[in-house]
């Protein structure tokens, strides 16, 4: 990931999570890793903001914010306190891509609930299936400049 | 004779004539009689063809073709006669300049002379009137659905998009018992091929072509993708720790792959989506097997305990492949994905942390499997639902009972989980590997959830213990 991008966005918003797929969609790393059919939700509880982001075969192919309902009416969606979503963010800057404290499934384990959650047990083992697309599309973060809400 | 300077002569065949010393003229003559440029330049290849010969062949093709008398040498008349061959026979086929040698040898190999009538037939009409005359062609009128013309999507040309119009048809029983593909016209008289699995409720899942191009796509390599350079020297406890969780993975592993390999070729061709996922789903095994042996002897340990093993058995010894399919993907993987996350929870490197990653995502298309088809099952088989319970009320049984039992593997995630064996850390492990038990239970009862089972009031009474919702996890 040596690809230098000057980027800079809000997290959460429409246009972080945009700025990131743009970035995925015409990247060869992301590529190889193989297709990804998922539709994801972001929750933010104590933002009371929610996105939806739909994985297609090679892309992003969609982002939007959404309603608590529609970003649970997903395969699974990804939720925290945002304290912790900024450490994360923060380390995987730092470092370049998430450290072994800051890996989706380290996290996931930490909470009790899950990091990733879903209401249909099939449907969260697309958390799994598509594990490195998903570790690879957080560590892109780390090549813009995220400022946070 | 006609002129044959106008004939072309490839370049290797005229340079193997010219080693022989055989004049180009003859070999023009040859063309012209019509015989093949590869089949001259076999001929003059051989150790015993020379000038002499050569000339004799063409000259006596040549006055055979003009209306010659054909003359049957004694020897080979003999031998016909002996084995019921014609005299006519045997001229046709000196006719199409075949030796008298070859011919004798043929018929005392046992040809008879039927066979050999269509062969020599079939030759003469190729000389009168080209080889596409002798095509027979009627199986170009097969009456399958013609016409078809599948375009690429987004994710390529995948399996599952071949599914159009008649194609798309996946009887609920397929009728056939050889290895005839779907769509295909079927053969009659084409010997069974003993496949016992025929109806589609015993085999399908619905995502079953999807999961066979994702595992396609997703391919990663145990070699070269994990940074093998990571790894660094652990406390020997850790090391060894860890060495006895690799070493009971690839026995999962090899499991998997032997209980995969039993049951494909029971099943029918009719649902081939099931049998080219399940192809995968083998070499997914195979590759943790592979991955997890390189770390066990990549950073000083080996290997390290075998399992007890009453559980490998248990799934060995299933009956049907829906009881092998919902005990090995769903029960037994819901185990190993606990073990493959807290496998990466508690990495020491990138190395180790990769490898858990890659692995679970193999592993998780096993359970979307298993889920997917146990789902299917249950809409087509109402009456079956208990049964289901019966081969689970067993399996958890028997999964219990190798638990207790498996004292290595326990201790070496105690271990893991609290980072050695001191005092603390082993009360600290022993914590953490409550929590785990509590997730992996959790997960594999929503699972089983999704597919249409409720286990929370029948789960056998070791793992019931682990059924409520998850303690924080400690520090």
């Amino acid at each position: 990931m040596t690809q230098e991008i000057r980027t800079k966005a809000t997290f959460p918003s429409v246009e972080w999570f945009k700025a990131i797929g743009e970035i995925v969609n015409g990247d060869d790393g992301y590529n190889r890793i193989g297709t990804c059919d998922a539709t994801v939700g972001f929750k933010f509880p104590d933002l009371q903001k929610n996105f939806r982001l739909t994985f297609e075969a090679f892309e992003v192919a969609d982002v939007r914010e959404v309603s608590e309902v529609e970003a649970e009416s997903t395969d699974f969606w990804l939720e925290m306190p945002f304290e912790r979503w900024k450490e994360m963010l923060e380390n995987i800057k730092a470092n370049g891509k998430a450290d072994l404290h800051h890996t989706l499934n380290t996290i996931d384990i930490e909470i009790p609930e899950g990091f990733a959650r879903s209401n249909d047990g099939y449907r969260r083992d697309a958390f799994y299936r598509f594990n490195q697309t998903f570790q690879y599309f957080f560590d892109v973060t780390a090549r813009i400049d995220t400022e946070f809400a | 004779m006609a002129d044959t300077t106008s004939l072309e002569i490839p370049a290797d065949l005229a340079l193997v004539a010219e080693e022989k010393g055989i004049s180009l003229d003859v070999v023009r003559r040859a063309l012209a009689l019509g015989f093949p440029a590869d089949a001259i330049k076999g001929q003059l290849s051989l150790p015993d063809a020379t000038a002499e010969a050569a000339e004799a062949f063409v000259a006596e093709q040549e006055r055979i073709r003009a209306g010659g008398e054909i003359t049957v040498p004694q020897e080979l008349k003999a031998v016909a006669d002996e084995h019921g061959w014609p005299e006519a026979l045997v001229k046709r086929a000196l006719a199409l300049g075949a030796a008298a040698d070859f011919i004798g040898n043929q018929i005392k190999a046992g040809i008879p002379p039927d066979i050999a009538e269509r062969f020599i037939a079939q030759q003469e009409a190729a000389r009168e009137g080209g080889m596409a005359s002798t095509l027979d062609l009627s199986w170009m009128k097969v009456p399958t659905e013609w016409g078809i013309r599948v375009r690429p999507g987004k994710k390529g040309l995948t399996v599952g998009m071949l599914n159009v119009s008649t194609y798309a048809d996946i009887p609920d029983i397929w009728p056939y018992q050889t290895e005839m593909p779907r769509g295909a016209y079927p053969l009659a008289g084409v010997p069974a091929m003993g496949y016992t699995i025929y109806e589609k409720a015993e085999l399908w899942a619905d995502n079953a072509a999807d999961l066979y191009e994702e595992a396609i796509q997703r391919r990663w390599r145990p070699s070269t993708d994990i940074h093998w350079e990571t790894l660094e020297e652990l406390p020997d406890e850790v090391e060894r720790a860890m060495c006895q969780l690799c070493t009971h993975i690839c026995e999962r592993a090899l499991l998997s792959g032997d209980v995969i390999g039993r049951w494909l070729p029971e099943m029918s061709y009719g649902y081939h989506e099931v049998k080219l996922y399940l192809s995968t789903a083998a070499y997914d095994a195979a590759q943790h097997f592979d991955v997890f042996r390189k770390r066990a002897m990549s950073n000083g340990g080996g290997m390290g305990m075998q399992s007890p093993g009453y559980f490998h058995r248990g799934i060995i010894d299933t009956r049907a492949w829906t009881e092998a399919s919902i005990v090995l993907h769903i029960l037994s993987n819901s185990f190993l994905m606990g073990l493959f996350q807290l496998g990466e929870y508690v990495a020491h490197n990138e190395a180790e942390s990769n490898i858990f990653r890659f692995s679970m995502q193999g592993l998780a298309r096993q359970l979307a499997y298993g889920t997917g088809h146990l789902k299917y099952f249950l809409s087509k088989k109402l009456d079956r639902r208990g049964e289901i319970h019966a081969y689970l009320n067993k399996a958890e049984a028997v999964f219990a009972f190798e638990e207790e039992r498996d004292v290595p593997l326990r201790e070496a995630l105690i271990i893991l989980l609290g980072g050695g064996k001191g005092n603390d850390e082993v009360v600290d492990g022993v914590r953490k590997l409550e929590y785990f038990r509590r997730r992996w239970v959790r997960d594999y009862l929503a699972r089983l959830s999704a597919a249409g089972i409720d286990r929370r009031e029948k789960l056998h009474p070791y793992l019931r213990q682990f059924a409520a919702e998850p303690a924080p996890v400690p520090a």
